[in-house]
């Protein structure tokens, strides 16, 4: 059969690999999340350990969740998606090997480096400057190998979902290049000095650490979404035009805006207006994946009685849409006086972090289970009990830090009859126990979940190699040999 | 199905099989509001300080508008700078706070401490300058941690508890020393000290062991007398405790304390000695939260 042999000639060896450290890092990365929550609802637990105090442990959390998960996810089904979409074999042999190779050796490394204390001290990008190397080298291989199988596309146009991958991939580049411009200490020292420094290195800091949302965590997922979204559904994507008059107002707004996370500080009031009204700017752009990816499922409502893979895409889609409203809401200097320095800011990247990047990954990773390893899912029931969790934890999770931030800012902001601030800054710390409480049980559901997730993965794998042996008497077998 | 009638066809690619995409418009009110943003960015750029223009940048067309402490009436370009300046001349509480600042800036101790006006405002101001400079050693409160940090709401002073000492104190900070006498002493002759220490504020011991170590404490060998005085009753200028009371600010001693870990706990300080500092904190209080504080403070030690 024709189809077969298309099949073929994908490499799904490296999809499976990715897709089984994306569930790895994310039970590790996700776990870490819970523990160092529970930390700051009970400090106890930092027990005079310097190797696991908060201060140590968060970067462990962001890094094993954003490049770990998150990552290894992207690299997964960027590389399962450009192949079938393009209909032509991952260019470059072993070399997507090494991708795989390297970037789990930067996980290790950066677990290690941070639990001992080096760090580069810059958020979302606290590598040491050697590890930094390293990563710009796998990620100059991700863009050969990626840019060199849409060259080698047997299919005339490129679909829409590689153009958000390619963008992701160039952009991530970019900033990661600039972003770590440091002169090591020596070099035998894992310590380093940033190029620049005041005002100027705090806004290149946040010019990667927002584009680090908009690059990686919109746009590679948007690309995620416009493939697995529509394949789950049995539709078309709901508007070709929304989807090149969003993308590209997406890519030329989101470079603008990072400042905004700087506000009410030394930056100037101009740079601060600039990053507050390109925010306001993009609303829309970004609502423009959310429209399309809805309006798709639109006309497969049916389904989401017995489909738990299209709830966790309506659900992500509804999170994405409610975070990058709240986002501009939040860049605007009066709101964000009361935000900033809040645990506002925290619920608010969680909603996306777990809304939508998680819950758009487990449903793309749920779609592909299936496909790489030649079988289907081990139980349906699991997936849904998966869904729920996530969403209670999320819902929690959300809900006590729009407490914890708006009463944060509140108390913060209240003068008493004398004119005096009312509360001290302790004062308000106590005040945070209750929703730092409710907010590690939300993260305890959502790790609940992936456990499950971990597990009917496990059985599935396993029921995939049983099938496979079953049917012509050999133990292992490539997924992509039967149809 | 109705979406289907509805919707106009495909763009005539597929991918991997069954990928497609409908040719459908821009939907109408993503496309307005999307302008509407646009309208208010530009709106935005014209009202604010928004772009760098050489050396400066645009300023904008809003102003602000406001009345200082002289009454004159004056209307600057908006930024956050003059947004503050114009917060302090005219809120509220920003006035409010500066009207009683004046005033206690101006008047002495004893005249703020009865002046029964400025109680609310010493308590609500104090508190504030209490917890957030104070309390992190001394305690939400003030009781402090026996052996560590002094306790501030008894009336029992280390270095004196007039306004004059307790400004002193937070405007310099303090340094408390004591020698240990583990090398200067042996165990017989720290044990006779500590009985007699004792037997100071009233615990019964061996009458011969309180003599000798009564010796001691006014011999130049141990020499406890330059500094907690021949009457044993401590000296302000150094700090040094009051032995003749029943109030123990090093050794962790209270009423229930039973005797041999009273003596215990003495002959514990006499061998290791004593070592605390308080930091300075004229640098970083002005002389108006400072004669505030120590109004507060002086006030949690029951105003002696």
């Amino acid at each position: 059969m024709a189809e077969a042999i298309d099949k073929q000639m994908y490499n799904f060896s490296i999809v499976r690999k990715f897709t089984v450290m994306a569930i790895v890092w994310g039970v590790l990365g996700m776990s870490v999340g819970v523990y160092i929550a529970s930390e700051l609802a009970w400090p106890f637990l930092n027990f005079d350990n310097a190797f696991i105090t908060f201060g140590r442990l968060r970067p462990v959390h962001t890094t094993l969740v954003i490049f770990g998960f998150g990552g290894c996810a992207l690299f997964a089904t960027s590389y399962y998606v450009v192949q079938r979409t393009c209909q032509t074999r991952l260019w470059g042999g072993a070399l997507a090997e090494l991708t795989f190779w390297g970037w789990q050796a930067g996980m290790v490394l950066a677990i290690l480096t941070y639990t001992s204390g080096f760090t580069q001290g810059r958020e979302y990008a606290e590598f040491v400057w050697p590890l930094d190397i390293v990563i710009t080298l796998i990620w100059v291989i991700y863009l050969l190998i990626y840019v060199m199988t849409l060259r080698n596309r047997s299919q005339p146009h490129i679909y829409v979902a590689n153009w958000f991958y390619l963008a992701f991939i160039l952009a991530v580049a970019l900033l990661h290049v600039f972003n770590n411009m440091a002169v090591p200490v020596h070099w035998f020292s894992l310590e380093s000095y940033s190029l620049h420094s005041g005002v100027q290195d705090a806004m290149l800091q946040w010019w990667y650490g927002h584009n680090a949302v908009g690059f990686y965590l919109t746009a590679a997922f948007l690309g995620m979404m416009y493939y697995f979204v529509p394949k789950q559904a049995g539709r078309p994507v709901y508007s070709y035009k929304l989807s090149i008059v969003h993308f590209w107002a997406l890519i030329f707004l989101y470079m603008w805006v990072g400042t905004h996370h700087l506000h009410w500080t030394s930056v100037p009031d101009w740079a601060s207006s600039i990053a507050a009204t390109f925010s306001i700017l993009l609303l829309m752009p970004s609502w423009g994946g959310m429209i399309n990816g809805i309006m798709t499922l639109s006309g497969a409502w049916d389904k989401l009685r017995h489909d738990p893979i299209l709830l966790f895409m309506i659900a992500s889609l509804s999170f994405y849409g409610m975070s990058t409203f709240e986002g501009p809401l939040m860049s605007l200097k009066s709101v964000n006086a009361l935000s900033h320095y809040t645990d506002w800011t925290v619920g608010h990247v969680h909603s996306g972090a777990l809304g939508w990047v998680a819950m758009i990954s487990f449903a793309s990773i749920y779609h592909l289970i299936g496909k790489v390893w030649n079988t289907s899912i081990y139980s349906i029931k699991l997936v849904t009990t998966h869904f729920y969790l996530a969403t209670i934890g999320i819902v929690l999770y959300i809900t006590s830090l729009w407490v914890a931030g708006i009463g944060q800012g509140l108390i913060l902001r209240a003068f008493d009859d004398y004119g005096n601030l009312a509360y001290t800054f302790i004062e308000s710390v106590n005040f945070l126990h209750t929703p730092y409480m409710v907010r590690a049980l939300g993260g305890a559901f959502f790790v609940l979940g992936i456990l499950i997730m971990a597990y009917n993965f496990y059985m599935t794998v396993k029921q995939s190699r049983k099938e496979a042996s079953d049917i012509d008497g050999l133990a292992m077998i490539p997924a992509n040999a039967h149809h | 199905m109705k979406n289907e009638t509805k919707q106009v066809e495909t763009t005539g690619h597929v991918w991997d099989e069954d990928l497609q995409e409908y040719n459908n418009p821009l939907p109408r009110w993503w496309l307005w509001t999307f302008y509407i943003t646009i309208i208010f960015a530009v709106s935005y750029w014209f009202m604010y300080p928004t772009f760098p223009m050489g050396d400066g940048f645009t300023r904008g067309m809003a102003t602000i508008t406001y009345t200082n402490a002289k009454g004159e009436t004056k209307t600057v370009p908006w930024n956050t700078r003059n947004l503050l300046v114009q917060e302090m001349n005219e809120s509220s509480s920003a006035v409010k706070q500066k009207e009683f600042l004046d005033k206690i800036g101006k008047m002495d101790y004893s005249a703020i401490a009865n002046d029964k006006d400025l109680d609310g405002f010493v308590n609500s101001l104090g508190k504030a300058l209490f917890s957030d400079n104070c309390a992190a050693c001394h305690q939400q409160g003030g009781a402090g941690i026996v052996g560590l940090y002094p306790n501030l709401v008894d009336d029992d002073w280390l270095w004196g508890g007039s306004f004059a000492n307790i400004e002193h104190t937070i405007r310099e900070g303090r340094y408390g020393f004591m020698p240990g006498f583990s090398k200067v002493l042996d165990d017989k002759q720290i044990d006779d000290l500590a009985t007699y220490v004792l037997s100071l504020s009233g615990e019964k011991g061996d009458e011969k062991q309180v003599q000798s170590g009564k010796t001691l404490f006014h011999s130049d060998t141990a020499a406890c007398y330059y500094c907690h005085t021949e009457k044993a009753t401590g000296l302000f200028s150094q700090g040094s405790a009051n032995l003749t009371d029943q109030v123990w600010t090093i050794a962790n001693i209270s009423l229930n304390t039973d005797a041999a870990t009273k003596k215990a706990e003495v002959k514990k300080v006499i061998t290791q000695g004593v070592s605390r500092h308080m930091p300075t904190w004229k640098d970083r209080l002005s002389d108006t939260d400072i004669k505030l504080l120590t109004v507060y403070v002086h006030d949690l030690g029951g105003g002696k």
